[in-house]
């Protein structure tokens, strides 16, 4: 298993497009990924649209995402780029 | 054989084409236990409604793509949380292990992160909650095997009919698809008629058993200047709507030549233009059009959540608006809820009389923290721009004189925290309660200016419900009674050099226009749609004329009678 953390910079947070975009990414790997929000500990599968929604990740937020399968330091080293890159806003 | 019938005319306008049911679909689940052997079926019919449902976003995306690619990132959102895994699994489980019916289990499964995400504090999440539960619901219309309503999907333009119109539904007038609308309900000063004028659609409102006398499909033309809509038009009647709907098109686009100008009558009096708005948003070139916004209604941001919006959220959203309009005067009223509209988070009890119980006002002063919030971020939000503040449903000095207190102690609040607050800005109030307008002299000594709501007024004074279609010919706003309390707030106020300004649908109407000029008023405020032809108007209008005409209208002795009159004399302005 492999896991990095990082805060949310974007303003729209993981909602909407963003979260989209982060699925979307999510599920060209074959890893089980996981998303944790590090305020209350709680865990999405960063594979489901809806469980990223509903973890209400928003702009200050810190998360850690971890993964398990043949490509995962490739998986979560992409996905905390993916969500430095602020997803393309305040550019 | 062409049949006609008649209702309000509530947006003016011609249109010719197929009538079309709009029946928005609204699923009904309840608990079902489903025996073992039925589980393996429920999942059939799971399966088939979701890719049934799969399709149907698929080929609405393909669709609006290039012509709205912002409504085609929503569907393809739609399209992964139709497709997410877990909940994809949830709903299977809850089929097989706990042997519920594939709608209950679907109804269970989404509504469980439909709450989670209504509750959240930030709006972004909230509006994602909307998205769920336009899933759910094409998902469970797909299981009860319903055709898809959607006007996207339509190849050509049609004639909506319609029971009503809701605050939603706003998202299906698009002007390409929807040539006119037709309902069965509502009249010239509900929602459905502002959302119409709103949107540019010719609109006939209240035509009773419109769905039934309308069949779906079947030719229907539609005169919103008139109230008309024809069943199966004869060749006559097809050649009339065309010569009519020639001199309306050049009528709108000379309209619109006025648009960019300052309003100004025939003998030079200018008449200040502003603009009502119901929510923050703003196309950037109205703001140009007008010299300020005359009414701000704050409800936009307490409905549709779950709780309260905080003094920071309004603060930013007054902010934004005030700093659209640059230095413009914002008029700001103060929440006008209860009675009808409700808040679901506010538990307000149920009146048998709500027009004339605690709503407005007189709601915020039983919740006093409710006001208190809002006059804070108004004290806030003024330092940005030119802030008017609004009081709803002052009923005389005494609701003033409270409101007021309520003001000065949110700002020696502020100015102890530390926080910057506006200076002085005018304090108003909207004139709707006849007894308002009966004691204005008084009022005017306290109150730095006066709006007057006339769709309100017009209630109150003639005692008739203006959504209810059986006392329809008593709701009259042009009746002499209105017109004299408007007379004697516009002199009040104009005697302590105090503004008064016209809120309500009449200010938009550019008869209702003249007439108000005639009175002395010298600010209207209305929708955008209204703001091309009242400028029109108020070119052809010498001032004199309106007076002569405001004056005998003032003292004719029924409101049939100066509806008749003003029509007639000030036909050329229409």
């Amino acid at each position: 298993m492999y896991s990095r953390k990082t805060t949310i910079r974007n303003k729209t947070g993981l909602h909407a497009r963003p979260a989209s975009d982060f699925i979307g990414c999510a599920s060209k790997f074959k890893s089980k990924i996981v998303i944790k929000k590090l305020s209350d500990e709680e865990e999405a599968n960063a594979k489901s649209i809806v469980m990223l929604l509903a973890l209400g990740l928003g702009e200050g937020e810190e998360i850690e995402i971890y993964a398990k399968g043949e490509d995962e330091v490739e998986a979560v080293d992409t996905l905390i780029d993916l969500v430095d890159s602020k997803f393309g806003e305040d550019k | 054989m062409a049949e006609v019938f008649c209702g309000v005319a509530a947006s003016p306008g011609y249109a010719l084409g197929p009538a079309f049911h709009y029946v928005p679909y609204e699923p009904s689940v309840s608990p079902s236990i489903i025996e073992n052997r039925q589980s393996q079926e429920n999942i059939g019919y799971y399966s088939a409604a979701r890719e049934a449902a799969r399709e149907e976003l698929e080929t609405l995306r393909r669709r609006v793509d290039k012509s709205d690619p912002e409504r085609g990132k929503i569907l393809a959102a739609h399209q992964s949380i139709l497709m997410d895994a877990v909940l994809d699994e949830e709903i299977r489980d809850r089929v097989l292990s706990d042997l519920w019916g594939a709608d209950w289990a679907i109804w269970e499964s989404y509504g469980a992160y439909i709450r989670r995400m209504e509750g959240a504090s930030d709006p972004l999440l909230r509006e994602r909650a909307a998205d769920l539960r336009d899933v759910r619901d094409r998902l469970l219309r797909c299981l009860e095997g319903q055709p898809s309503k959607e006007l996207s999907l339509m190849d050509t333009p049609v004639v909506l009919v319609t029971r009503d119109l809701r605050p939603s539904d706003a998202a299906v007038l698009d002007r390409q698809k929807v040539l006119a609308i037709i309902t069965e309900t509502g009249g010239a000063t509900c929602h459905s008629a502002i959302l119409a004028r709103c949107s540019g659609i010719p609109a006939v409102l209240g035509v009773e058993n419109a769905l039934a006398l309308l069949p779906a499909g079947e030719e229907v033309l539609v005169d919103g200047t008139e109230g008309r809509v024809v069943l199966q038009p004869d060749e006559s009647q097809r050649e009339e709507f065309r010569r009519s709907q020639r001199l309306f098109a050049s009528r709108v686009q000379e309209n619109a030549r006025f648009l960019a100008f300052p309003a100004i009558t025939a003998d030079g009096e200018r008449v200040k233009i502003h603009l009502n708005l119901g929510t923050g948003q703003l196309k950037p070139p109205e703001v140009n059009h007008v010299d300020g916004a005359g009414l701000l209604r704050t409800e936009f941001l307490y409905l549709e959540r779950e709780d309260l919006p905080s003094e920071e959220e309004q603060l930013s959203a007054y902010r934004q608006v005030l700093e659209a309009f640059g230095g413009k005067e914002v008029t700001v009223r103060t929440l006008d809820i209860g009675g009808d509209k409700q808040l679901p988070y506010l538990e307000l009890p149920r009146e048998e009389n709500p027009f004339l119980g605690s709503r407005a006002l007189r709601l915020c002063f039983d919740h006093p923290d409710l006001l208190k919030t809002q006059l804070r971020a108004c004290l806030r939000a003024g330092v940005y721009g030119s802030l008017r503040l609004m009081f709803p449903m002052v009923s005389g000095v005494d609701d003033l004189r409270r409101a007021k207190r309520m003001l000065t102690q949110c700002r020696l609040e502020l100015e102890r925290e530390g926080i910057a607050c506006a200076e002085d800005f005018p304090v108003g109030i909207m004139v709707e309660i006849p007894s308002a307008a009966i004691m204005a002299d008084l009022i005017a000594e306290e109150a730095d200016f006066a709006s007057i709501g006339t769709n309100d007024l017009t209630q109150y004074v003639l005692a008739a419900d203006r959504m209810n279609p059986a006392v329809r010919q008593y709701y009259r706003p042009f009746h002499p009674a209105v017109l004299r309390l408007i007379a004697q707030v516009s002199r009040s106020f104009g005697k302590k050099g105090k503004p008064v300004c016209v809120c309500g649908e009449m200010a938009g109407d550019p008869l209702g226009a003249a007439v108000l000029v005639g009175l002395d008023i010298r600010q209207l405020s209305m929708n955008s749609a209204s703001v091309a032809p009242v400028k029109r108007a108020l070119s052809l209008l010498d001032t004199r004329d309106a007076r002569e005409a405001a004056q005998a209208v003032c003292s004719m002795a029924t409101g049939e009678e100066a509806e008749l009159y003003l029509r007639k004399r000030f036909a050329y302005l229409l």
